[in-house]
């Protein structure tokens, strides 16, 4: 205390102080020289004034912020003086450290999400499989309650299904949203509770009780406008009358980012044990283990199996943790890599100003050693370069923090709301801010420390010597540049080859023909409720006067109905083949189309064999099917397909045999691996009326010009219906290809900064070896050295840490490219064609970047050169 | 005081010369010159005080309030910092003088029986 309080006044004297140390040590000189001793010897005897001086005045002051401060102007001085070199570096920091920070946020709103449930880490889902499922399938309620009753392992289990639901009342128009219904205790499991209102209570899942209705926050605000005397409102759900009953907070929206919840009623089918429509999760019990919650339910599911041979036969269940099913748990290797990826272009951008300051270092040994001489410390010096190296990457990090924003902004376009997940916001928030600010200061630190500790070790006395040579000009200095320059090499391959693959891939992707014309085509998608639209003819009449509707309308070529659009994947079918062995335990699934009779007019596309669908397949006569000609080829190799016969299998009973008529060219249609072409079934319309459907239209007018008009159509016929999805065909196909076109883009983006930023590391590096080599080029012409062995000299030495680096970083890059597998569509990880590319693009950057110094070396006059110094 | 365990070069281990300075003071109030001088001749020039620890070490004290200085006059008429002993400093040197003493004495009769 008593120290801080005489420093404190001791501030106010600063000039006092100085000039009181001052006379008290020349007091000292002075009474020695008169002891007798010389002043010279006085001096000898006394040590370094100065920094006896500088010790005690640190005594006196907050030496630490005061030589911080002095260090900081100092710095900004320093960088002042060269605007060009301090320009540059802080640029090349601005993009590292910024696209480093968009990812991270990126990447942290992606793995932090929990979507509020309580202590996410305890909710698992509970999935069930049975002999006739080869895959995950639902539980039906009797297995549910069933396993509610008898597990130990977990605290409480909750079932979902989730539907469509077509929302309507006096507020507006009709709405279409997301409706889970949920057992009662869903939201106690994961820990959650409205906003308001009351939660579900086991008398709301009673046959028979009144539908109730929970309502997202959302919705509440966007349909309701917040109403504030929302509660007990009645609101038509597919038609049926629901109260509400509560709002949740918002973003509270588990499951699967509903809109809406309604109690899960277990009315007549759904007590059916074989009716597998049903979600599980559950809560670990509190000590429970992960291992033991599995083992437990397991062999629950196996009692089950043996208690109902019929509904439950070989039914087997599994617990996993809810994080790995939800979020972007899938995507999390694709978007560690893109965190790597911005990683290693943070490294370059950071090998490159520590380059430029190795150069640097040179012209500034003379500085250094002159402020050794003087007595200072070596430790201060290093810490005067690192300030130097922390207010470059602090200003690096400013303008990385714009960069960042116009890096999300342009993610947040490039993604928009559909391809985004809901519960990901992406901001600048507190926790960016904090990791900003630490890179920044942390890239500072990386740079600088080792040209300042290589200038901190200068010789002082050669150095003012020879003006200022010795420094970082050593073949040690050279051994760490070009050691810089191998790294810079080597992560930008393996970048180059990342953004590379993706690039292919999305050229592959977007070169492919889907298999129809999707030019000119409006898509918009229907759901008629059970409640309104009972029977199928209902659902046959409905889209039929919709079909005539829209077809009258001006600028209406054609209109049909399908299931599924291309690259949106099919309907899965158990099935069996005329002729081929039986297996009723498990037959074999294909994904089939429903399709209506003007489905293939309307896609442009024409039979390779028989013919299409008519109007009257699927009601009358013969039974029919499509197939398209993977599906012939595959099963019918070398066979005229028509006349096979097929049928589905529902439920272990098989339909009626199906004889296919005609075959189609393929179509992509799978939405997650985007070129395979599987082999697939096309199911007639009327056999199948479905009530959930894409309604498409070819055009003759540009598509979009029709929204309104195909909205008021349906409206006409059905005001309580509403329209989603309104969106044309290439619309549609652009947003299944959106993944490899995004991650390609921002890959590339980061491939092309390393690129520059490692070609201009080499270039610093080659300029600066030229330079210091100036003199030895000049005799070597004086010695009769041709132009040419002078650029061989030059492009030896840069091409040999591109070498080295090219090496290293393709073994890396096979490494690495690995996990770009999800994404990747029609390329191998180990293309050769990118891996080549890649090699050549670099070298020819390296070219270049050796070039311009190899002119200025061959261009050496020898004379002007000898003579220099 | 020839066994007040001098480096090999005569100069002294940290915290035994803030102890001296506390001492030497004891008899009045003196500049940087006048103590080191002062130290040196009582040691019979076995003890060297060098500058470069001496003025740290007097700044250090002062900081702490072990001492007080003035500006005045010296003897030859220079304009010169002095010195002083503060009561806290007092205490100090008598609590730093007990326990070196004790250690000496310890010292002492280990090397004496051994």
């Amino acid at each position: 205390m008593r120290r801080i309080r005489k420093k404190l006044q001791a501030l106010w004297r600063r000039r006092r102080l100085d000039r009181d140390l001052e006379d008290e040590l020349r007091f000292h000189l002075e009474m020695k020289a008169e002891e007798g001793s010389s002043p010279l010897e006085a001096r000898r005897s006394f040590g370094n004034p100065s920094a006896l001086k500088e010790v005690c005045r640190d005594m006196w002051t907050f030496a630490t912020f005061e030589t911080w401060w002095r260090d900081i102007r100092y710095a900004l001085r320093t960088l002042g003086r060269s605007p060009g070199f301090t320009a540059v570096a802080v640029i090349a920091l601005a993009l590292g450290i910024g696209a480093d920070t968009a990812i991270f946020t990126i990447v942290n709103g992606a793995f932090s999400w929990d979507a509020g449930l309580d202590r996410i880490d305890r909710v698992v889902f509970l999935s069930t499989t049975d002999a006739s499922h080869s895959q995950d399938f639902g539980a039906s309620y009797p297995d549910f309650r069933d396993f509610r009753a008898r597990v130990k392992s977990l605290s409480g289990l909750a079932a979902y299904s989730m539907i469509p639901a077509n929302v309507s009342d006096s507020s507006g128009l009709p709405d279409r949203y997301w409706c889970v219904q949920m057992s009662a205790n869903g939201f106690s499991v994961v820990g959650q509770k409205p906003l308001f209102g009351r939660d579900f209570t086991p008398a709301d899942e009673r046959p028979g009780a009144p539908p109730v209705l929970m309502l997202g926050h959302h919705v509440w605000q966007q349909r309701y406008g917040a109403d504030p005397n929302i509660l007990g409102k009645t609101v038509r759900v597919n038609e049926v009358p629901m109260t509400v009953i509560g709002v949740m907070p918002a973003d509270r929206r588990f499951p699967e980012d509903t809109d809406l919840w309604t109690a899960l009623v277990p009315d007549a089918a759904r007590e059916r044990r074989d009716n597998r429509s049903l979600m599980l999760f559950g809560r670990l019990a509190d000590g429970a283990r992960l291992a033991s919650a599995r083992t437990e339910v397991d062999t629950l599911a196996r009692g089950l199996a043996a208690e109902y041979p019929d509904a439950d036969k070989g039914l087997t269940a599994e617990v996993r943790p809810i994080i790995e099913i939800t979020g972007l748990y899938s995507h999390r290797p694709i978007l560690a890599a893109m965190f790597v990826a911005v990683g290693f272009v943070l490294l370059i951008a950071c090998a490159d100003v520590a380059n430029m300051l190795l150069a640097r270092g040179a012209a500034r040994a003379r500085e250094i050693s002159i402020r050794v001489a003087i007595g200072a410390g070596r430790a201060r010096i290093v810490r005067q370069l690192l300030m130097e190296s922390v207010v470059l990457s602090l200003a690096g990090g400013f303008l990385g923090w714009l960069v960042a924003l116009g890096g999300l902004r342009w993610f947040d376009a490039g993604t928009g709301a559909i391809a985004k997940p809901l519960w990901l916001h992406l901001s600048l928030d507190r926790t960016t801010f904090i990791y900003l600010a630490a890179i920044s200061i942390g890239t500072g630190i990386l740079f600088g420390m080792a040209p300042a500790l290589r200038l901190a070790r200068v010789d002082i006395n050669s150095t003012i010597k020879d003006g200022g040579n010795g420094a970082a000009g050593g073949t040690r200095g050279l051994h760490l540049s070009n050691a810089l320059v191998v790294l810079e090499m080597a992560l930008c391959v393996v970048l180059m080859v990342g953004a590379g693959l993706l690039i292919r891939s999305a050229t592959k992707l977007y070169g492919t023909p889907i298999g129809v014309d999707s030019s000119s085509v409006l898509t918009m998608r229907l759901n008629l409720p059970e409640a309104k639209y009972p029977r199928p003819a209902d659902v046959v009449s409905f889209h039929y006067r919709l079909k005539t509707g829209l077809e009258s309308l001006p600028g209406v070529e054609a209109t049909a109905l399908a299931s599924n659009l291309p690259l949106g994947g099919w309907m899965d079918q158990n099935y069996e083949l005329e002729g081929a062995a039986p297996d009723p335990a498990r037959s074999p699934r294909i994904g089939a189309i429903v399709a209506s009779s003007g489905y293939f007019r309307v896609m442009r596309l024409a039979p390779l064999r028989g013919r299409l669908f008519t109007d009257s397949d699927g009601l009358a006569g013969l039974p029919v099917v499509m197939v398209n000609q993977s599906f012939a080829s595959k099963f019918w190799p070398g066979e005229d397909p028509l006349g096979k016969r097929l049928r589905l299998v529902w439920a272990r009973a098989p339909q009626p045999w199906l004889t296919v008529v005609g075959m189609v060219p393929d179509v992509l249609q799978n939405f997650r691996r985007l070129l395979e072409r599987d082999p697939l079934i096309y199911l007639p319309y009327q056999e199948e009326p479905e009530r959930v459907v894409f309604v498409v239209s070819r055009t003759r007018v540009p598509p979009a010009s029709l929204t309104q008009a195909f909205r008021r159509e349906v409206q006409g016929l059905d005001e309580n219906l509403p329209v989603y999805e309104v969106r044309t065909l290439g619309e549609r196909i652009a947003q299944n290809r959106l993944a490899v076109g995004l991650f390609g883009a921002i890959c590339s983006v980061f491939a092309v900064i390393a690129l520059v930023l490692s070609s201009v590391g080499l270039y610093a590096v080659m300029a600066h070896a030229v330079s210091r080599r100036t003199q030895e080029i000049g005799i070597r012409m004086a010695m009769g050295g041709t132009a040419r062995d002078i650029l061989q000299m030059v492009f030896a030495q840069g091409m040999r840490p591109l070498a080295i680096g090219l090496a290293i970083g393709l073994v890396l890059a096979l490494g690495v490219t690995r996990v770009l597998r999800i994404v990747l569509t029609g390329v191998s990880p180990f293309d050769t064609v990118t891996f080549l590319s890649v090699v050549l693009v670099l070298v020819l950057a390296g070219a270049l970047g050796c070039a311009i110094p190899a002119r200025r070396a061959i261009r050496v006059d020898p004379v002007a050169a000898l003579r220099r110094d | 005081m020839g066994k007040e365990k001098p480096r090999p070069d005569g100069t002294l281990v940290q915290g035994t010369l803030d102890m001296l300075v506390l001492k030497t003071l004891t008899r009045g109030a003196m500049h940087g010159y006048g103590i080191a001088q002062s130290i040196q001749q009582i040691s019979d020039e076995v003890l060297r005080v060098e500058e470069g620890s001496l003025y740290p070490a007097l700044h250090r004290l002062e900081l702490d309030g072990m001492i007080d200085s003035e500006w005045g006059q010296s003897t030859n008429n220079r304009r010169a910092k002095f010195y002083s002993l503060t009561s806290q400093g007092r205490k100090q040197l008598s609590k730093e003088a007990g326990e070196w003493k004790r250690l000496a004495e310890a010292i002492a009769r280990v090397l004496e029986t051994a």
